[in-house]
Parts: structure tokens; sequence; C-alpha cells
């Protein structure tokens, strides 16, 4: 059994904040890297040691392994959680880690090698007779890659073979758009994974994103805690989650379930990790990816199964068996997580920056906040813009939409362009309500999640709360006198 | 006090007359009507004119005002005067804007090269999301404001094009 008695965690913002409450619960120190940028962020405030990392940029310091390794020696940390993003999947550092005597709390380092490339992800289930799309790879088309792409027929989706996160994704509707897909993909590819290898697959219309957890531990047992269901996306990233997935029959979930289990035991696979399918509405479904990590989402599966993943991956890291077997594995109610962004639903989501003049969370009876950010912080364009998670439990389906409507209403960002009434219009929708859902629900809907018309009276009352609000209407010295207003410099 | 704001890329004319506690307003050439504020809390309000009264979410900063209500979030901002006579006298598509904050990537195009209307010009990244900013028309380049790997801000002239009458 291996001892850990201190864990650095490599990361930042919610994520970090979210492992400190599981290590404070178990009575291990948790130390934290941060960049400058991030000195007054709550997880630096909640970290029993904090040390100050550096980088070219805020993120090139996150993903610096020397800097990281060494701040494990200077506070004797003997495993580091690497949370997601940044170094998580990083073969490299989990290799160098394990040289230096430190615990890697995740898979082994081939397993994330093997799953990091999606091209070998890929040789591996047709290995192992894992249903797959089609699909053409950079190596397979001998210098022919758009022309074997085109013979895929359309739509093609083109991805990054070391993508992950929706970066580097590009979908193909007609062949004169195929030669710049290709061209920002690879570009995308090269900035965010430092590989410009990019593959064509078939895209499959209106598919369901569903995945599934796994957990395995080092003497062979894996089990599974059930299905996510991650179809509501924009710009290829997930923005609501749910478990369980609406509408699958018990006989489709065991199936892909069981997939999941076998690719992980087929796989080697050590820790939590993350199966993702594609389902089609025909009920065929084929594997996408395998992400070797926490994900965002996991705490839809900890709210219905009442487990502690981050608790689970320590005990697995320290060489435990898995304290429960499959059939002790519960799910109950249903969970809903919404992602906050600091972007702008109705300009194609673009990321916004900003100060967080008023950042007000919700609370309550069966909401959990995953939140790194407090009022009077900047949102800067230097990472991900994603600022919070609000998830829900309830009873069913229907009363864990109506608790996160709820907890939206109770949610309040201003400063920053956020997504917090585009979740509500979402989750009031209809067809959200029903359960039909895929992937292209988003661009489906796309007038009906419009926000509210603004009526003129509605429209005064805005105006008029601006000007009542501001010293430039209401105090006298902001008066131009009528001769002066001609001078075109005058300022006050 | 007459200032100009901008509210969902609109631009009204707002005057308010008055003392505090009976102040009166008007929106263009509507009729003046008396209007209130009052914060219940740091983010909690209610504002009247003349009937009608709504209770909303806001927090200012400078110029802008951040207002929840009605199920939306709006960013209304106060003109400076002085800018709003500059806009006023130029602008037009004669450039290309940054639609978010960001770094620049690649510049596919050079100064006094013709471009046709949606051609690539520049690509930008912002949280790694790679963007083509396009030609707005058909025109000459004047200028390409930044270099591989500057920074800007949104809504930063990325690239211009030389005026109309001279192509």
């Amino acid at each position: 059994m291996k001892k850990i008695t201190k864990v650095l965690i490599a990361n930042r913002g919610e994520i970090a904040c979210r492992i400190l409450r599981t290590l404070t619960r178990l009575s291990i120190p948790g130390v934290v890297v941060y960049h400058p940028s991030d000195a007054d962020s709550p997880a630096v405030r909640m970290a029993a040691e904090a040390l100050e990392i550096n980088g070219s940029t805020p993120v090139a310091a996150y993903l610096d392994t020397d800097q990281v390794i060494r701040a494990c020696k200077e506070t004797g940390s003997d495993a580091v959680h690497p949370g997601f993003g940044f170094l998580a999947e990083n073969p490299g550092f989990a290799r160098r880690l394990g040289e230096e005597g430190i615990t890697f709390v995740g898979p082994l380092p081939e397993t994330i090698e093997l799953m990091g490339n999606k091209v070998a992800a890929r040789a591996f289930c047709i290995r192992n007779g894992i249903p797959l799309a089609s699909s053409v790879t950079e190596g397979d088309a001998d210098g022919e890659f758009p022309e074997r792409a085109r013979e895929l027929g359309l739509p093609l989706l083109i991805k990054a073979a070391a993508g992950g996160g929706g970066k580097g994704m590009h979908i193909v509707r007609e062949m004169a758009d195929l030669a710049q897909a290709i061209q920002l993909a690879k570009g995308e590819a090269l900035r965010a994974f430092g590989s410009d290898e990019v593959y064509a697959e078939r895209y499959l219309e209106q598919p369901r994103h569903i995945e599934v957890q796994v957990l395995a531990d080092h003497h062979g047992n894996v089990l599974h805690l059930g299905e996510r269901e991650c179809s509501i996306q924009r710009r290829f990233q997930k923005i609501i989650e749910e478990s369980p997935a609406p509408d699958l029959s018990p006989n489709l979930r065991g199936r892909i379930c069981a997939a999941a289990v076998e690719i992980a035991r087929k796989a080697n696979y050590r820790n939590a990790g993350t199966v993702e399918f594609m389902l089609g509405p025909d009920g065929e479904f084929y594997f996408l990816e395998m992400n070797t990590r926490l994900q965002v989402e996991h705490p839809v599966t900890e709210m219905v199964t009442g487990l502690d993943l981050v608790e689970l991956q320590i005990r697995v890291a320290r060489g435990e068996n898995l304290p429960l077997t499959q059939q002790q594995v519960q799910s109950n109610g249903h969970a809903i997580e919404l992602r906050l962004y600091a972007e702008d639903p109705e300009e194609d989501f673009l990321p916004s920056t900003g100060t967080l003049l008023a950042y007000r969370m919700p609370a309550g009876e069966s909401v959990r906040v995953e939140n790194g950010f407090a009022e009077g912080m900047t949102v800067s364009s230097a990472f991900d813009p994603m600022l919070a998670k609000v998830i829900v439990h309830g009873v069913d389906r229907r009363q864990a939409i109506h608790r996160g409507l709820t907890a939206l209403k109770d949610t309040l960002v201003l400063g920053v362009v956020a997504n917090v009434d585009y979740l509500a219009r979402i989750l009031s929708h209809p067809a959200y309500m029903a359960g039909h859902i895929h992937t292209g629900f988003i661009p489906k809907y796309r007038k009906d999640l419009r926000p509210p018309m603004l009526d003129e009276e509605k429209r005064n009352l805005l105006l008029a709360a601006a000007a009542l609000s501001s010293r430039e209407f209401t105090d006298p010295a902001f008066d131009v006198p009528e001769p002066y207003t001609f001078m075109g410099d005058w300022r006050n | 006090m007459k200032r100009r704001i901008d509210l969902l890329n609109e631009n009204f004319p707002v005057t308010v007359f008055g003392q505090p506690g009976q102040r009166r307003l008007k929106v263009g050439h509507g009729a003046p009507e008396s209007a209130s504020l009052t914060m219940k809390d740091a983010f909690q309000a209610t504002v009247h004119l003349g009937d009608v009264s709504a209770d909303i979410q806001m927090a200012v900063k400078g110029e802008k005002a951040y207002i929840r209500a009605f199920d939306r979030t709006f960013t209304l901002q106060i003109v400076d005067p002085v800018e709003q006579a500059a806009q006023e006298a130029g602008g037009g598509s004669d450039t290309a804007r940054a639609p978010m904050p960001g770094t620049v990537g690649e510049i596919q195009v050079a100064v006094d090269e013709p471009v046709t209307k949606g051609q690539p010009m520049i690509t930008i990244e912002s949280m790694k999301i790679l963007m083509v900013i396009a030609a707005p028309r058909d025109g000459v380049i004047d200028e390409v404001h930044f270099g591989t790997g500057d920074t800007f801000g949104k809504n930063a002239v990325l690239v211009s094009l030389k005026p109309e009458e001279e192509n």
C-alpha cells in the first residue's frame, strides 16, 4: 500500500477547490500551485500551502512539469491530482512523477498515451471489436487525405488526433469548405495539443452524446457508475449534462455500460475514466473517445450515486481495492449540471471578459455549486471561460429541471456577459423538458432560444435605471453650460 | 441633462430633468415622466417610470450599467458625447474589428493587396478558439494594425481597407 500524506493539485479554479474539499474531509493536506494572476483566487485561500509558479503565459505556468515537480519536492507532497485539462492527460508528466517516486492520481502513462492519441485509440477499438464510425486518418491516406476524406461522404467531422474538449473540431457540410476546415483544425490542434495531426470521420446527424463513468483499481476490479447524457453542446463543448440519460431502455443502457467496462478492462485501465459514445437515432452506438481523467461533469454522477469520485481516486491511487461491487452501485433520482460560462449566446457564444461586479451563486436543498471565482475578480481571456457549475438533484428529471430553473433565478452575474439566462431558456424549452435532445439541439432550436423581445415600456424602464444610476445624468457637475457644449475637447 | 444610451446596438437619447427625489425623464421626443430608482441592497433595485415599475438587478461601473430584468441581462452604455461626435463623422465598413479579445494568429493579407468580400484576412485566437476575420467588402488593404502574436481588446480595429472612392 502506497502512502499518500500530502497531495499537490496541479490545477486551478473550481476543480482545485473541489479536490481540496475532499482532501480536507480525508484529513490530507492539499497544496496548490498558482500563477500570480490567480493569487487572489478561492483555491489559493483554501489550500494548506500555495506555491507560485510562472510562465510566459498563465497557461504555460500550469503546463510546466518541472515547476510542478519542484513544488512537490519543496512541500513534501507525495501525490499529484491533476484535475482536468493542463497536465491531466500528459503521459510524460505521469511518467516523470513515477520516476520521482510521486504518485499520480490517475491511470498508467501507457493508457494515457493510448487514449490520448485518437488515431491510436481507434485502432485499439478495431482490434477489440468495439463499434466505431467510419473514418480516415492522415496516416492511412498516404498524402491524399482530403481526397480520402471526401470519399467518406458528407457531412464530415474533422478532428485533432490528440484532441479533446471540442478543440480542433470542424463539421464540413459542403465539400468546398473541406480545405479550410482541415487548415483551421490543424492550426487549432497545433496550438492546443502541440500536434497538427487530424483525421476525418463521418458525422452522425442528430446523435446523442452518452458517456459512461468507469472506475478501476490496481487489482483487476473494474466497474461503471452509470451513464451521463451530455448532448446539449455548443462549439462541441458541453454546457448541460445529466444522469441518468432520459429515455434510454434498460437493455441499451446495459449494453453501453458493458462496452465501457470492456474497453477499460482491455486497456488495463486504472483509476477514474470516462468512455464517450455517440448514440444514433437508430439505437446504434459508436466509441468516440476515452478521457483518462476526472471530467468536468463528474458531479452529476456523484449526486445520483452518493459517491465521492475524488475520494475513490485517492483510495485507488493508494492501492486499495474498490470499496464496492457493481451490484452495490446505486443510482437515485436525477441530477443536472449547468455550466456557467463567461460568453455571449447572442454573439455565437464568443467568450467575454471583464470584472465580476455582482457574482452570486445559488444555494439550497439539492443544489451544489462548484465555483472558482468571487465578486470583484477579473475574467481574462487567459483561461477557459467557464465560471462555475451549478448541479441540482431531484427525485425525478422533472423536479431536477424545476430546481435547476430556481437555482438559475438565484444566480447573478453582472459585469461580464454570461449564459445564465440562456441556460434557463434551454431548461424550459418543451423539447428539452420532453427529453428530446441530441447534439444538434442548440442549432435546431436557435430561434426559440433567443431572448424574449423587449417592448418599448420595458426598454424605457431600462434606460431610466441606467440614467438614474449614472453621475453623468444626475450630478450637476457633469452638466455642460450651453456655450461650452460646442467646444469639441471639453471633458470633465 | 441629455445623453445617448446604447442598448442592444441601438442608441437612445435620454433626458433627465429636476432634482433628486423629483426626477423627470424622457426618451427621445416622448413626454417627460416622473422617474425614480431605489436600491434595496447592493444589486436589487426598483425602477419607476410614469405608471410602470420593475424590480431589477443591476451593477454600474463607469459609463456602463449591467441590468438583469425581464429574463435577460443587458449592458447599457452611456455614450461619451465626444466619442459620439467622432462616430457620427467616420466609421462605415472600412474596418474589420475584433469580435472578442485575443491574440493574432496568422495574417493572410498584405498592405495594398486587393481583397474580395468574405476573403480571410487574419486569424485570431482567444481562449483556444480560432476565428477567421474576413473582408467586410471588396477593397484594398490599407493597414494591418497588429502583428502575429500581438494581443488586442474587443472591438479593436484589426484591418482597415482603403476608402471606397479610392478604388
